[in-house]
């Protein structure tokens, strides 16, 4: 129970402590915040209990003394089976989570064990990272066992029924921002009917390994890169006006008070990415990559950012041994060498695509969409279709030059991987929707 | 609504119809299951998704002292289940160990747990390292399979009994064959010297006992010396000094009584000299012309680089590794 309100509390104080925003942002961006700020201080061995006191602190204090804007948005009739249809699996998975211990591979091997063990010792680079205990995968990045770190600290125990409930919020806090974000960029309905989709993903919802009731931080990753990605279609309708949503109101009042710097955004989602997991450096480079043909000079900050995260992450990995996994950097020049991987690896992801059991037919009305998409609003639907096909083609490019046994990664990994560009495709189908409402 | 609006609302349905196709069944199937769970403790819920694995686990948990570190020792084939004990111990340390040979091959670190705890996908137990050794040999194959069985006596003398481990995979063993072929039940005596120990077990008529670590299985040692067998009925016997990690074994004689000539021979690495005293007395034995007092049942040993001389009221012998890791013993005459 303490766990269930640490959750709840921690983490939307501290995102809502750095600007206003809704609910869902709000938790994801104290996540990462969080797990964030915890891992500089450990980096420079600031004691994590007094760091997060800190953390909490000034987030008490930053609220109390910001202005509320008062929200006058009316309630979105149309919206409502949406919701209904949105709360419905969200409720099963509370009830579920409530009861079901954690029963997942890497969860209990690796993320969750990390979370216990930065609990445990306070600290970062302790013993438990020096070899003093199996850490199968010591180097993979720890922003979000730091989180889990935080509530098993506050709740002064280390079971993991304190963390499941985080695990399950960032589930519900991506659905509540795509829902928030898409309604804001296309209408509320394709928002409420977005976020309805997401939830209903077997993959998200009831997928033991890698979904909302496991230990992993595909969801996590997934929610940072939906952040970025949002952060970026923003910046294109604040660039100009946005063909899609002219009939919905979007200089509304409440809009105007939230209008925050998007490249500074965009930047912290990158930073929050490159900790949570080792695919988010290159999901950043990429980001970035697109990111400068959106924010021009102003990709410099996110760069920036993204920089000090990478420098700061692998200022962490030196100092401590490796565990068993891959060094892909070592890796990468070995592909060439490795091109009978190729095959596998291009037909990884259309295979797991078209895995009814995990995805249904999504995938399929994403690359429809994604073709009608084209022609109501290009640019975002470029950006959409680029942050996927780059990432996809990265993750490809992973496989064929693994030292792994490829066809086995890519069966435990793929459907997780898809996991990472939902935003981007939930985001396709909303445009597709309106088009084709539209015409 | 014209058709065109409906397009969208038709495509999301059957988008969403395939969606919960797949997700609803299995949402009820895991809120079922909670349901089922709901009335127990947390900790007997993990018992029932896992369990007698996890109970094992929450009773070594309790067991172990909190700031001692354990190895983990499993077989490759359960890794996985040794993975996760280490979630479940912690904050308990754990060291991983993929079988006996990966402990082993790690004495020399000065971290080394010495608390160690079998891992297996049915059960975590905290055992001793002569327990996981004897049931890799239990569950292994005999080196010699089919046995030279000698002409039956009723005493005789085994000049080497061991059960040890060399490094990594050198594991030696005496593989016993006893064979009562009398119609009556033999008492058989066995003593395990320098130590003293004293084992005795009955063999039936016309049964046969057959030990793959005659030395472990009678005396629950890991040691080596020589050992004396006196039986009530006269027994056909085959004892071998094997290795079960080169797959090679060695037919010891069965000695009864002082022998001190060994013929020269070639010898290799790791050569020495073992004497044994069968004696109740002190005697003296002269090893290249030097005299060497011997306790009692005395059994001792001393590396040499060719085959010496020796004499006196004893039983000597020369061992020898071949380059290829067989042990060559060089028998009096």
């Amino acid at each position: 129970m303490i766990g269930l309100i640490v959750t709840l509390i921690l983490f939307p104080l501290v995102g809502w402590s750095i600007g206003r925003r809704s609910l869902g942002e709000a938790f994801l961006f104290g996540a990462g915040l969080t797990g964030t700020l915890l891992f500089l201080a450990g980096l420079i061995h600031v004691p994590l209990a007094a760091a997060l006191a800190v953390i909490v602190v000034l987030a008490i204090i930053r609220i109390a003394t910001t202005p509320r804007a008062s929200d006058t948005r009316h309630p979105t009739p149309g919206t409502r089976l949406a919701t209904a249809m949105m709360c419905l699996p969200l409720i099963a998975l509370i009830f579920i989570t409530a009861i079901t211990p954690l029963s997942d591979f890497d969860g209990r091997a690796f993320w969750v064990l990390k979370a216990k063990g930065i609990a445990h010792e306070r600290a970062i680079d302790g013993p438990f990272f020096h070899g003093a205990t199996l850490d199968p995968r010591n180097r993979y990045p720890i922003l979000i066992p730091l989180d889990g770190a935080a509530i098993f600290g506050i709740a002064h125990d280390l079971d993991d029924r304190q963390i499941r409930w985080f695990y399950l919020a960032l589930l519900i806090a991506l659905a509540l921002m795509v829902r928030e974000r898409i309604c804001r960029l296309v209408t509320p309905a394709a928002g409420a009917w977005c976020a309805a989709i997401l939830v209903w993903l077997p993959q998200f919802a009831v997928e033991i390994e890698g979904g909302a009731l496991s230990g992993y931080s595909d969801i996590a990753i997934a929610a940072f890169a939906a952040g970025a990605f949002f952060e970026l279609v923003d910046g294109v309708s604040q660039s100009r006006g946005l063909a899609v949503s002219q009939d919905f109101d979007a200089s509304h009042p409440r809009d105007r008070a939230t209008a925050r710097p998007r490249d500074l955004q965009f930047a912290v989602w990158l930073v929050f990415l490159v900790l949570t997991k080792s695919e988010g450096l290159p999901f950043a480079l990429v980001f970035l990559i697109i990111g400068a043909f959106v924010f021009r000079k102003r990709i410099a900050i996110p760069a920036i950012a993204t920089t000090i995260a990478a420098i700061a992450l692998f200022v962490w990995r030196a100092r401590i041994p490796a565990g068993d996994e891959e060094d892909i950097l070592r890796m990468l020049p070995t592909v060439f060498g490795k091109l009978h991987h190729l095959a596998d690896a291009l037909a990884a992801f259309p295979r797991h695509m078209l895995l009814l059991q995990r995805w249904g037919i999504f995938w399929i009305a994403v690359v429809i969409a994604a073709v009608l998409t084209l022609r109501v609003d290009k640019r975002i639907a470029t950006i959409a279709i680029s942050v996927i096909a780059a990432m996809l083609t990265v993750y490809a490019s992973v496989y064929v030059a693994t030292d792994w046994v490829v066809s086995d990664l890519i069966a435990v990994t793929a459907d997780r991987l898809l996991m990472h560009v939902v935003a981007p495709a939930l985001t396709l189908i909303a445009l597709a929707g309106y088009r084709t409402k539209s015409m | 609504m014209n058709g065109r609006s409906l397009i969208p609302r038709v495509a999301g349905a059957l988008l969403f119809l395939s969606l919960a196709a797949t997700t609803l069944p299995r949402l009820v199937a895991l809120v079922n299951n909670a349901r089922i769970l709901l009335p127990l403790r947390y900790d007997a819920r993990r018992e029932k998704q896992m369990g007698p694995w996890y109970a094992s686990v929450q009773a070594l948990r309790r067991a172990l002292p909190a700031n001692e570190p354990v190895a983990l020792v499993t077989t490759p084939r359960d890794v996985d289940a040794a993975v996760f004990a280490n979630y479940y111990l912690y904050p308990i340390r754990s060291r991983l160990f993929r079988g006996r040979n990966d402990y082993r091959n790690s004495a020399n670190d000065p971290a080394l747990p010495k608390t160690i705890v079998a891992v297996s996908a049915d059960r975590v137990a905290r055992t001793t390292y002569d327990d996981l050794r004897d049931r890799d040999l239990r569950a292994g194959h005999r080196v010699v399979t089919t046995p030279q069985l000698s002409e039956p006596s009723m005493s005789f003398i085994l000049p080497i009994a061991a059960s040890l481990d060399g490094p990594a995979p050198e594991t030696f063993v005496i593989e016993a064959t006893i064979v009562n072929p009398n119609p009556a039940a033999a008492e058989v005596r066995a003593t395990f010297w320098p130590k003293g120990l004293v084992k005795t077990v009955t063999i039936a008529p016309g049964a046969t006992a057959v030990y793959y670590d005659f030395v472990h299985q009678l005396f629950e040692v890991t040691d080596r010396g020589w050992m004396r067998i006196e039986s009530s009925q006269p027994l056909r016997a085959a004892f071998y000094f094997a290795n079960r990690g080169h797959g090679d074994a060695t037919l010891l004689p069965k000695v009864t009584g002082a022998a001190t000539d060994i013929a020269a021979a070639p010898v290799y690495r790791d050569t020495k000299l073992f004497v044994l005293n069968p004696n109740d007395t002190l005697v003296t034995a002269m090893v290249s012309g030097n005299p060497v007092p011997l306790a009692p049942h005395a059994f001792v040993s001393w590396p040499v680089t060719n085959v010496p001389t020796v004499s006196g009221n004893v039983y000597a012998y020369v061992a020898t590794r071949q380059l290829n890791g067989r042990t060559d013993f060089l028998w009096p005459r």
